[in-house]
């Protein structure tokens, strides 16, 4: 193998794991109990974090459903609406009873803000694609491409 | 087209990307007229935000033309003039509503780093790294706006291209700071920082009615322009002591309201200043907190201390007891721009409120990466480097 094959692939490599672990830090940043830092109401408990019912406030005097987004997540979910105080809107919750795994619970704050979006603005936001310069294939390149891709599934929903 | 990229710690570079496309329904593209360095950019670009990607395009402050109109806009056409607020603001939300635009809950895609980082995500900026969305910024030949019936306000006529670039935050930003702090008539108002967002504060709290403005700044040409141009006094810190300076000017009180405008790398003569600066490399710190700190001691029992320039993260030796026992307000925000640019464009047009002297160089975007070298070492009295894509 050639030096340049054997460097690309190290390389390659190193960024396919930066990638992962800049998503892994983003999720250990959410869920660390350093003095000022991060969220923390995700990781309470395990066990009830999972159960946990996770809200936004939509900014409408009722909120009639069908959730699209929501729905597609299958039955496992539960969904409720209550009425926000003062001019807030509305609340809309989700949860899974039976508890969710880290990846499920992802997809459910994802989707608890996609459909926020589609009620308030009528269109979920893209930034994707749009013009960048050369993008260096650095490991800490990588791992903020990891935690950007994170992002919207993260954070303390 | 050509655009100013973001390439690597204290470096930028002009590259040839792709032309930016309507993504969303509400989305208008400009082409960009006027495009301007800002302090904060010098945070991303130093490292201190480490939220940037190799490749990713600068620029918050820039003002157009609208030459591509998404088909949910009703307010824009193709050829308007327009000047747009740094940060982006849905218009439906709850904070949206309030007119706390740069809180916005739809304008971050990327709401899970902040929320990380703060507890709460505030809105997107365009070119302000992936933790406030990861926008493509201004600094290049067309721009994506979204929300724009909310954010792309017109230049009316008579006010020039470079007078309404400023608007889109420097103005704004320093409004945000005047209003929100609280200034009334006849107060008087301490601003921290002689850049283009503390001249607007200044201006702004005057044009607020505030009876005594004092700008503090270390850079004479800075200073000049306070006096020539805003109309308020100024103080040079490595002339004087600032605090003894505000007593003897407010009868032993201290100013009502103050308003710090330097942000995360503030300049500090003397042992403090040392402190700031190992901390800071030690990474002990993220922000050096030095005009915070003055502005919180300097202002008066009961009055109030905004904090405009930006901040990242931690600091240190935050004088919190200070500000307890002399039952202060202290509050910050990014710019409210879409709340204030109907009467800011207004003042514009009438020609109380003027911005052209920021512009002390203006240059073609290929020269982007020596605008922003003249405007870190703040060489050749430079305030402020436009650049013309």
């Amino acid at each position: 193998m050639a030096l340049t094959d054997l460097l690309n692939r190290v390389t390659t490599r190193a960024t396919s794991v930066a990638s992962g672990a800049g998503s892994a830090v983003l999720t250990a940043v959410q869920h660390n109990r350093l003095p000022g830092i991060g969220g923390a109401s995700v990781t309470d408990d395990p066990a009830v974090s999972a159960r946990r019912w996770r809200a936004v406030t939509v900014c409408v005097p009722e909120l009639p459903g069908p959730f699209p987004e929501l729905d597609a997540l299958g039955p496992r979910i539960e969904v409720r609406t209550t009425p926000a105080p003062r001019d807030l809107g509305t609340e809309l919750a989700a949860r899974f009873p039976a508890g969710g795994s880290s990846d499920e619970i992802g997809e459910l704050r994802a989707a608890l803000r996609r459909t926020k979006q589609l009620i308030e603005t009528g269109e979920v936001l893209r930034v994707d694609p749009q013009p960048h310069g050369h993008r260096k294939k650095t490991p800490q390149g990588a791992a903020l491409e990891g935690v950007a891709q994170t992002a919207p599934r993260e954070g303390v929903l | 087209m050509k655009a100013l990229t973001w390439t690597g710690i204290n470096e930028v570079s002009v590259e040839d990307v792709a032309e930016p496309q309507l993504l969303n329904d509400h989305d208008v593209i400009l082409k960009i007229r006027q495009t301007v360095t800002c302090g904060s950019d010098l945070h991303l670009i130093g490292g201190y935000v480490p939220f940037m990607r190799a490749g990713d395009v600068l620029g918050h402050e820039f003002m157009g033309e609208v030459v591509e109109v998404g088909k949910a806009v009703t307010r824009r056409k193709v050829g308007d003039r327009v000047v747009v607020p740094s940060f982006i603001g849905c218009g439906s939300c709850w904070y949206c509503k309030k007119e706390l635009y740069s809180l916005c809950d739809n304008g971050n895609p990327n709401p899970g780093i902040t929320e990380g980082l703060w507890g709460q995500s505030p809105g997107g900026c365009f070119g302000y790294s992936h933790a406030m969305g990861g926008y493509a910024g201004s600094h290049a030949e067309y721009m994506r706006v979204p929300y724009a019936d909310v954010g792309a306000f017109l230049v009316p006529d008579g006010v020039s291209d470079t007078r309404a670039l400023f608007a889109s935050d420097s103005v704004t930003t320093g409004w945000t700071g005047a209003d929100l702090g609280g200034v009334q008539p006849g107060d008087t108002v301490a601003v921290w920082g002689a850049g283009a967002v503390g001249q607007m504060a200044a201006r702004s709290a005057m044009l607020l009615g505030a009876e005594q403005v004092v700008v503090i700044d270390r850079i004479p040409e800075r200073l000049q322009q306070v006096r020539q141009f805003i109309g308020a006094d100024t103080i040079d810190y490595t002339a004087v002591e600032v605090t003894a300076e505000l007593r003897e000017r407010t009868g032993g009180r201290g100013p009502d309201v103050c308003i710090e405008a330097v942000g995360m790398e503030a300049h500090s003569p003397g042992p403090a200043g040392v402190y700031d600066q190992v901390k800071q490399q030690l990474r002990l710190q993220t922000d050096r907190p030095t005009a915070v700190r003055e502005a919180i001691r300097a202002c008066r029992k009961g009055g109030s201390v905004f904090v405009l320039g930006v901040f990242a993260g931690m600091v240190d030796k935050f004088p919190l007891g200070a500000m307890m026992n002399k039952g202060l307000t202290v509050r910050g925000a990014q710019q409210h721009g879409q709340r204030y640019l109907p009467r800011i464009l207004d003042h514009m047009q009438k020609g109380e409120l003027v911005t052209e002297h920021l512009a002390t160089h203006t240059m073609p975007l290929i020269d982007g990466p020596r605008g922003y070298e003249m405007f870190k070492a703040k060489t050749d009295g430079c305030v402020r480097a436009v650049f013309t894509p």
